[in-house]
């Protein structure tokens, strides 16, 4: 980055890259969008591009819409939401297998901490969870064809940052952060799951209870 | 006092502390082992109400009284209890009042006295008692209910946390303003402890009960929310386990998109010159020839000079004088007799030192004394609250003076 460029401008690029602000990717972008009069702004400089500032998750991240939806964004849209479609089950199952190797019934979400080293050793110890990351890592979204816990895990890690789910602050640590664009996965899977009427949230209770008459 | 009251209470303790092992294990593990008791050591606290037998056929359990002592004390975070029973303690106040209004009048002024000191006592320990409660809900919601670990069970004690808070509520809205006033007449001694001390306590802990209980309904929601994602991430793997095939509808189509669905891809990308490609090597030449350094907001380079290694002294000078001027700080308040703070020393000789570095170095230099040396010398901290409940101090300045 130019020493030269205003905050403004840094947003502004940002911004065009298709990246989504939160507190824990970019945290300056964040306070400077928290602002009433850098959104105006913000948005008097997307308009010539039919762009706007748009939010989701209560205000947790931003990035860029379409401003008027012709044939073309549509198009454009579709495609990208197939493929966000296809990232959604490797996805999930990642999260499932993050959560159950912590140990934890919370779920991820932005700003939880996820310590690849400690995450390994579990999933070197516990057959099951050997066997599902083996089957994580080879979704195309992660694509690892290597055969060991060690070479699978940094390659979902790598592909987790690529696509802005986690930054990692510090290049010499192996620790990750969740960012707020996984809030924003499981805000789309909430509205796939009330739009499609799928009652997702009723199948694993159902679930539940099942294991527990049966324990 | 009655002398045998004392030798009993003496004798209590002495009990405590012969058994504390035991007692201890009691606590930690919620019964006690009778193996390690001797049958006369375990008649002893039966007798003394330290320990109880729920049944015949049971086990020996910690008192609850004993069980609060050493929740409060070792500031335990499983202590669960909150006394809301501020209805009685109210009604005691309010006999012990009557009782010392009636002496009073009748002039009996050692019956008066002793019902005064009964009052007080009863005072400090009800707001000592709901000061106690509010600590307890907050280091609950500080740790976020930790000591339990599934979601479930922190909505549940939440829920617990936020009927005691209520029910706390309750029972303050009892010790009115008015009411506490109207107990204590117009005798000067007490309104000044009914209603400066108590009246004052019961509106700080109003107060800060309602933040209290604002911050479990945030916490509710907030654990309500994980539960809720963590559901549907199940749901979802489920029903992808059962549909294999499934491909969520494209609903990109609508003519009205909400803004989760309408993200639109990135139109700039980084970029960056490539100096290894030949083709543009032209190119970049001339625009190259074209730049022109820029003037403005541009910092001259500091001229070097060569480092050798004889000048580390002068690296290491300031380290070496910062000590050298805090051991001047210890000496002159040593020979002077003089309470003098690091950081007024600092201001009277002019020293350059930034105040904070000033502090830490004075705290570490006290420390790293030999301890011979250093029980000549007291360390006080000047310290003020920060921020309102949160139990922080900062030191603000330090003395060191001789003890």
């Amino acid at each position: 980055m130019s020493a030269a460029m205003t905050e403004n401008g840094r947003v502004l690029e940002a911004l065009l890259q298709g990246q989504f602000i939160c507190a824990v990717s970019d945290e300056d972008a964040f306070s400077y969008l928290g602002l009433e009069a850098n959104r105006a702004t913000i948005n008097h400089q997307l308009a010539p591009l039919n762009r706007r500032l748009a939010s989701a998750c209560d205000g947790e991240v931003y990035f860029c819409a379409y401003e008027v939806l012709g044939d073309d964004e549509h198009r454009v849209l579709s495609s990208q939401f197939q493929e966000i479609a296809t990232h959604l089950h490797p996805l999930v199952e990642w999260l499932l297998l993050a959560q159950e190797a912590q140990g934890s019934d919370a779920p991820l979400s932005a700003g939880d901490p996820l310590r690849l080293n400690e995450l390994q050793s579990v999933i070197e110890d516990t057959p099951a969870l050997r066997e599902q990351l083996a089957k994580v890592a080879q979704y195309r979204l992660f694509g690892s064809t290597s055969n060991s816990v060690d070479g699978q895990l940094k390659q979902v890690f790598k592909r987790l940052v690529e696509h802005g789910y986690f930054i990692r602050p510090n290049p010499e640590r192996l620790i990750y952060t969740a960012t707020a664009k996984l809030d924003y996965l499981y805000e789309l899977l909430r509205f796939i799951d009330e739009a499609e009427d799928l009652a997702l949230e009723q199948h694993a209770m159902d679930a539940l209870n099942q294991q527990e008459t049966l324990l | 006092m009655n002398p045998n009251l004392l030798k009993a209470g003496k004798r209590l303790f002495k009990l405590l502390d012969r058994n504390s092992e035991a007692l201890m294990e009691g606590y930690a593990n919620g019964q006690l082992d009778e193996a390690e008791l001797d049958a006369k050591q375990a008649q002893a606290l039966l007798q003394a109400g330290l320990v109880f037998r729920p049944d015949a056929d049971s086990p020996l359990m910690l008192s609850s009284n004993l069980r609060s002592l050493l929740e409060e004390a070792l500031s335990d975070i499983r202590n669960r209890e909150i006394d809301a029973n501020v209805g009685t303690r109210l009604n005691s106040l309010k006999t012990l009042a009557s009782h010392y209004k009636e002496a009073r009048h009748q002039g009996d002024l050692a019956a008066a006295d002793a019902y005064l000191q009964d009052l007080t006592q009863h005072t400090y320990q009800l707001t000592e008692s709901l000061r106690h409660s509010t600590r307890a809900l907050w280091s609950r919601i500080n740790n976020e209910f930790g000591y339990v670990a599934s979601l479930s069970a922190k909505i549940r004690e939440n829920q617990l946390a936020q009927q005691q808070v209520k029910e706390l509520l309750d029972s303050l809205s009892l010790l009115s303003f008015e009411s506490l006033s109207q107990t204590a007449g117009d005798i000067r001694e007490l309104r000044r402890l009914l209603v400066l001390h108590l009246a004052v306590a019961v509106e700080e802990c109003t107060q800060e009960l309602a933040v209290v209980q604002s911050r479990l309904l945030a916490l509710l929601g907030r654990f309500r929310e994980l539960r809720g994602k963590a559901r549907l991430l199940k749901g979802f793997a489920l029903h992808c386990e059962r549909q294999p095939d499934y491909q969520p509808k494209d609903w990109t189509l609508q003519s009205q998109l909400p803004d989760l669905l309408n993200q639109s891809p990135a139109c700039i990308r980084p970029a960056a010159v490539d100096i290894r490609h030949q083709d543009h090597e032209q190119q970049l030449l001339s625009l190259a020839s074209k730049l022109k350094p820029r003037r403005h907001n541009q910092h001259e380079p500091e001229a070097s000079s060569e480092l050798s290694l004889e000048a580390s002294e002068e690296f290491a000078l300031s380290e070496q004088q910062i000590k050298r001027d805090v051991e001047d700080y210890l000496v002159s308040s040593f020979d002077s007799l003089q309470q003098l703070s690091a950081l007024d020393y600092l201001e009277q000789n002019e020293l350059t030192w930034p105040a904070e570095v000033w502090l830490y170095q004075v705290w570490g230099s006290y420390h790293a004394l030999p301890d011979e040396q250093r029980q000549y010398f007291s360390l006080e901290h000047h310290e003020e609250d920060y921020g309102q409940f949160t139990g922080n101090r900062i030191v603000t300045d330090i003395t060191v003076a001789v003890r």
